[in-house]
């Protein structure tokens, strides 16, 4: 049985480690905060990526946006009897939405007008228009703007200022569910004709125009007829919006590119200084080894257990507080790199995501190289005579 | 074996199991269910404002398809654009 555990070599690379107490524990613990700060970044993307993939596909079609000078403007509401004109388009809504800026707490709330007797949100958000009255000014607002409400004294209901300078009071009916927290928090849901009232928006127009495409393959299409018809326009479809969430994706991961290069090059400095040589004393262990009999095998199997034992106990250590840390304890710290200085900040609920992948991608970027860094000094000495190494 | 050895591998087993333990547990309590992954796509197919909301002041992570008023450069269709440097806030207002 070659291939057979040896455990006296086993018993031998542990007692070495052992001989070496401070420096094994020293590098174990460097080993396991590496894979830890790794694994806890790749953690976070993923967990927000899976969070925003979930709900990608609810997103519409295509959205047209009215441009005038360069800048957003609101679109006519007349101009959905045409789109809807287009074969292959399924159907057409005015969204009249938009940012209101609380200046007392120096944030935005997004408005969004719902309409009771629109078709489309009836049958996908019975809750919301169940608890929105519609007779009288009422809103249902996200956690986060309930809570920034509450500090600034508005318990029950909140003044808008509307673009003339008078108020504008609006009820406070509810708030969201909290499983909806990440995506609702500083949303404000309330009927069209109050987002109207405060934007100053009038009923021919709207904020932006949505169209469902029967068929995902005739969206291009679509899209292009649609730009043609109106060329000031600009027309956004469900894929641009999924390359540009890619590209803020990109730019945020470049802060984790920053931080994944630092400590990679942490590591990177400790295996140099493993392969650039054996200490002394090192080099005449191998070589006494030698001188009783042991193979040059023997000497890299046990250069093996020893560097695999302390890599796969720092791998262990470093994965399993990083799972605790980024889902049980929310990541504090790390996960200011997405909050920003935002301040409707959300709890942060991160749901979890067992990916196989990152897994395996630190295990092959951490346990092989530390093994390697381990295993080839010590051929060289161990492929030499031993009196040579011993001397 | 020795005592050492014995030690290793039991050390080894239990951090095993205990990653084990914690992946399980995060599983059945952290996940997303079915429910409130059905929440989230409703919320997202009524409102069509898919982003989240991790970032609130910076309205180009919030809601990639709306052009700022106060910014004419991201009509563009990859809307990119960097927060802090192209969108206007008031001194006082970043408390």
């Amino acid at each position: 049985m070659q291939n057979k555990i040896n455990f006296y070599i086993v018993e031998y690379a542990i007692n070495s480690l052992l001989r070496q107490k401070y420096k094994t524990i020293f590098i174990s613990i460097v080993f396991s905060m590496l894979v830890f700060l790794l694994s806890s970044l790749f953690f976070i993307t993923n967990s927000i990526k899976y969070e925003l993939k979930q709900t990608l596909e609810a997103l519409p079609d295509i959205t047209v946006q009215k441009i005038k000078g360069g800048r957003h403007y609101d679109i006519d509401v007349s101009t959905i009897d045409e789109i809807l004109d287009i074969h292959g388009v399924s159907g057409a809504v005015a969204r009249v939405w938009g940012y209101y800026y609380f200046e007392n707490a120096g944030v935005n709330f997004s408005l969004v007008g719902i309409d009771e007797y629109e078709e489309q949100y009836k049958k996908s958000f019975v809750d919301v228009a169940a608890n929105l009255d519609f007779t009288k000014p009422s809103m249902i607002v996200g956690e986060g703007v309930k809570i920034v409400m509450d500090k600034n004294y508005y318990k029950d209901y909140f003044n808008f200022i509307k673009p003339d300078g008078t108020l504008k009071r609006v009820d406070i009916a509810a708030t969201f569910k909290a499983q909806s927290e990440l995506e609702s928090n500083d949303v404000i849901v309330m009927s069209k004709e109050n987002v109207r009232e405060i934007f100053d928006i009038s009923a021919q127009k709207a904020t932006d125009i949505v169209v469902r495409v029967a068929n995902f393959n005739e969206v291009a299409t679509v899209a292009s007829k649609i730009k043609l018809l109106y060329p000031d326009t600009r027309v956004i479809t469900k894929d641009d919006l999924k390359i540009s969430y890619q590209n803020i994706f990109d730019y945020k991961s470049g802060i984790f590119l920053a931080l994944f290069s630092v400590s990679l090059f942490t590591f990177f400095i400790i295996i140099y200084d493993r392969v650039s040589g054996l200490s002394s004393e090192q080099k005449r262990e191998i070589g006494i080894l030698k001188a009783v009999g042991w193979r040059v095998d023997d000497v890299l199997k046990e250069k093996f257990y020893e560097g695999f034992i302390v890599s796969i106990f720092s791998y262990l250590v470093g994965i399993t507080l990083s799972f605790a840390f980024v889902y049980i304890f929310k990541a504090p710290l790390l996960q200011n790199i997405f909050l920003g200085y935002s301040q409707l900040k959300t709890s942060f609920n991160l749901p979890f995501v067992f990916d196989m992948q990152t897994l395996a991608l630190i295990f092959f970027l951490s346990v092989p190289i530390y093994i390697a860094a381990i295993i080839i000094p010590s051929w060289r000495s161990a492929t030499l005579e031993a009196d040579e190494v011993i001397r | 074996m020795n005592k050492k050895s014995i030690f290793l591998l039991n050390t080894l087993f239990f951090l095993l199991s205990l990653l084990s333990f914690e992946v399980v547990y995060l599983y059945k309590t952290k996940s997303l269910d079915g429910n409130s992954l059905a929440i989230k796509r409703e919320f997202v197919t009524t409102l069509l404002l898919p982003d989240l909301a991790i970032s609130t002041e910076a309205s180009y992570i919030r809601h990639r398809s709306l052009s700022d008023f106060s910014s004419i450069y991201r009509d563009d269709a990859s809307l990119r654009e960097y927060f802090a440097s192209t969108y206007v806030y008031k001194a006082n207002d970043a408390k």
